[in-house]
């Protein structure tokens, strides 16, 4: 017999019991000896309350019947008979052991989703974009893209070759893609430019956008060079690498901003995941474009020895932040590869020696 | 049966039992769990939080209860997704589309996100009401939350639109219609506070806050030569900049006074952000009812400041800890880096470290936050509180269902959830 707070559960009043333990069950009785109600122990819960007090409901009850009990004996002997009340806390701990096991095994499923999962479906969804699609894609990349790119000249001549004294330079770098274009035989057409940027860089986007930096030009000694790199970015679009990973930045920044939620602030970890994610897909995809570019060169009839040249150039000269071309600096191995398939230059020069002194000034202004 | 006047030994019928420590520990240990399982914990430490937050306030010598199970939170949550994840393909293909609407999609997502964002809010806040029982008691909420979430959104419109002086009506419209809608079994609550009255007391921050931004505008249309600068834009994008200067000779001074107008108005903004919450909650807590039940605050200001003055602390202390922290993991990164130049090791363990760092710092100041300043307010909150009209107490009849979680899903989805 123990004294306790009762609350019937259908209006508020508060009621003083006295509260007996019967071999079945907990027996709740008023004042006056008048019982209110008996409880079985299996159908008694424990639930939330401060530390010194044990509150008791019924187990899946509509009504919400409670008793408070303040004494810590009697609670502990009613935590020895009902299984659902866990005054000693010891249920409650194999709860969250059972919880954090389970938690663990999804953040492990949701990794490896990230780090294999996404990836495969988009290099399964990829073939079948349609080109128009993938052009459109690659429209609205293109936006946001010149937006990073573009800190310097903010839109007033960032792209070369467009004024008067640029224009020699222009025809030679049509002229130049126009013969890797043939050689390379792609179903659509290709929207190369040069733009003002320092790194010795370039990058292919989606439905045929090529950007060859500025910084790149300048870099190069020979017209081999450059085209060789031109070659290796073409391999990206025959690969449709860019659409792959646009997709797959796409399916990762929803896996991750959608699941990890609000605790921290969820945006910093989405994008630092997607870059350190990102660059380890693209490391096959690099030595695939990489065989594409030196193939293509020898159709063309340069000299695919130019692009492992130019890589091993650039190697480590790229700023930081800005690998797009190098994303991965195996730069040896890809080096060696390279020259391994490569064979000496077959047909006429790519350019004349006036027009590569054109495109050396493509952006002289 | 007996008196309430017996039950309670706080003054004002309202007591906080828990102690600092003891949320620290709650707080600290689901911070660590939070970083392990990339953040799905959260279901279970926000339950956690609620069920230590409301066992220890006490009202009239009961304690609230709180019966939210974070299985069902994270049930709400996967039906959010479900609901959303559509929602979010359809804006990413408009986005694609470079005509009319690919421009407009960033305009329509915004406006929808931010009438779902309230529309969650209002839901969410109908799950934490139907969880909370207190003696014996559901408390419930109906209304409409489509309803909610459209006058919500056309309140921010019109307080962005008057720089924040709507902002006083605004509070006192939308909470009443949520406490309207709000009962206690059968009691229903209302709102008696008045936002001219909180205007009146926001108003000098206002002004404090708005007058250096002002100083910088009349300033600008002063200096600035505007048939010159007209004439530089027609000229021609080329060199534009060194024209407009040219035109306008003050300008460059003109910059530098509304840079430090602007950083006087930000430095103002954070000093007086404390006193700005206190006299809301303050405001707010007074203009509580359910039925003759009357809440009056006297919330103090300067222990609002203190709660801030201890997590700047805390902060500082967090951030000695880190400091010292990154030195050798710097130098793990400086060792790797030197013996493999040129390695994708390297870089991946550079930004794997990175990363790591971020979380951290991020978890840990989001932890001395809520450890100082959310349940300083929290408990200041409850014990500046007076409570009339009690005996109501007695008479209160059982009412109202529990709700599903998903509007509590939803507010986890659109990153708007709360306690």
């Amino acid at each position: 017999m123990a004294q306790g707070i009762y609350f019937d559960g259908h209006t508020s009043a508060r009621h003083d019991v006295g509260v007996t333990l019967t071999p079945s069950a907990l027996q709740i009785a008023a004042q006056d000896g008048r019982l209110l109600a008996e409880w079985p122990y299996e159908e008694i819960e424990s639930l939330a309350a401060p530390d010194t007090v044990l509150r008791l409901g019924r187990v899946g009850s509509a009504v919400l019947a409670r008793l408070e009990i303040a004494d810590p004996a009697f609670a502990a002997e009613i935590g020895a008979r009902a299984r659902n009340v866990d005054w000693a806390g010891r249920n409650r701990r194999r709860q969250q052991l059972r919880v954090i096991g389970w938690s663990l095994a999804a953040t492990v499923s949701l990794v490896a989703v990230a780090w294999l999962g996404v990836p495969a479906i988009a290099a399964r969804l990829t073939p079948h974009l349609p080109a128009a699609v993938e052009r459109k894609l690659g429209d609205a990349v293109d936006v946001q893209l010149r937006r990073m790119l573009d800190t310097k000249t903010l839109g007033d001549g960032f792209d070369c070759g467009v004024k008067e004294s640029e224009r020699p330079g222009r025809a030679a770098l049509d002229k130049l893609i126009h013969r890797l274009e043939t050689a390379a035989g792609l179903p659509e057409s290709l929207r190369a430019t040069v733009v003002r940027r320092a790194e010795a860089n370039a990058m292919a986007l989606p439905g045929g956008h090529i950007y060859v930096f500025e910084g790149l030009i300048d870099k190069a000694d020979k017209v081999d060079e450059v085209a060789g790199v031109i070659a290796h970015e073409i391999g990206h679009v025959a690969h449709r690498d860019g659409t792959r990973s646009v997709l797959e930045a796409g399916g990762l920044s929803f896996l991750f901003g959608m699941l990890l939620g609000d605790f921290v602030g969820g945006g910093a970890v989405v994008i630092a995941a997607k870059s350190v994610l990102q660059s380890s897909y693209t490391r096959e995809a690099e030595a695939a474009a990489d065989a594409y570019g030196a193939a293509l060169m020898k159709k063309a009839g340069g000299d695919a020895h130019a692009l492992a040249t130019m890589l091993a150039k650039i190697g480590g000269a790229t700023e930081p932040g800005m690998k797009i071309l190098l994303d991965h600096p195996e730069t040896q191995a890809r080096v060696r590869a390279i020259n391994a398939v490569a064979a000496n230059p077959t047909g006429p020069p790519l350019l004349s020696a006036s027009e590569w002194a054109a495109l050396k000034r493509i952006c002289a202004r | 049966m007996t008196g309430l006047d017996t039950a309670s030994s706080a003054p004002g019928g309202v007591r906080f039992l828990g102690t600092r420590g003891a949320y620290w520990r709650l707080l600290i240990r689901g911070a660590a769990l939070l970083m392990v399982t990339l953040g799905i914990y959260r279901f279970w430490l926000i339950t956690d939080v609620r069920r230590f937050l409301w066992a220890n306030s006490e009202v009239a010598g009961e304690t609230l209860e709180y019966t939210g199970r974070p299985v069902e939170i994270l049930i709400g949550f996967l039906v959010a997704v479900a609901i959303l994840a559509p929602v979010y393909a359809g804006f990413f293909i408009a986005a694609l589309d470079l005509g009319t609407l690919g421009q407009m999609s960033g305009a329509i997502a915004f406006l929808g996100l931010a009438v779902l964002g309230q529309y969650a809010i209002y839901r969410a806040r109908r799950y934490r009401l139907t969880r909370t029982i207190f003696r014996g008691l559901r408390f419930h909420q109906g209304g409409s939350a489509w309803g909610y979430a459209l006058r919500a959104v056309l309140w921010w419109a019109l307080t962005g639109l008057t720089l924040g002086l709507a902002y006083p009506f605004q509070l006192a419209s939308l909470e009443r219609y949520k406490m309207r809608h709000t009962y206690y079994g059968d009691l229903q609550g209302r709102f008696e506070a008045s936002g001219f009255r909180l205007l009146l007391r926001g108003l000098p921050m206002w002004l404090m806050l708005l007058a250096p931004l002002a100083l910088a505008v009349v300033a600008f249309a002063e200096a600035v030569d505007w048939k010159a600068l007209g004439e530089a834009i027609a000229a021609g994008t080329d060199s534009l900049g060194s024209r407009i200067e040219g035109g306008n000779p003050q300008l460059p001074d003109v910059i530098v006074f509304a840079m430090l107008m602007g950083g006087t108005s930000a430095s103002l903004a954070a000093l007086l952000y404390p006193a700005f919450q206190a006299v809301i909650l303050r405001w707010w807590l007074s203009g509580l009812r359910f039925g003759d039940i009357a809440l009056a605050s006297n919330l103090h200001m300067r222990n609002v400041y203190g709660a801030y003055v201890r997590f700047l602390w805390y902060g500082l202390l967090l951030s000695i800890a880190l400091g010292l922290l990154s030195i050798p993991a710097l130098m793990l990164i400086g060792t790797i880096g030197s013996k493999m130049p040129d390695s994708i090791v390297a870089e991946a363990v550079g930004s794997g470290v990175a990363l790591v760092g971020y979380v951290v710092m991020a978890l840990g100041f989001s932890t001395v936050y809520r450890a100082t300043v959310l349940l300083s307010l929290w408990q200041l909150g409850m014990e500046s509180l007076h409570l009339s009209g009690l005996s109501a107490l007695e008479r209160v009849q059982a009412s109202g269902t529990p709700s599903s979680a998903v509007g509590e899903g939803l507010a986890d989805a659109l990153h708007v959830g709360g306690y």
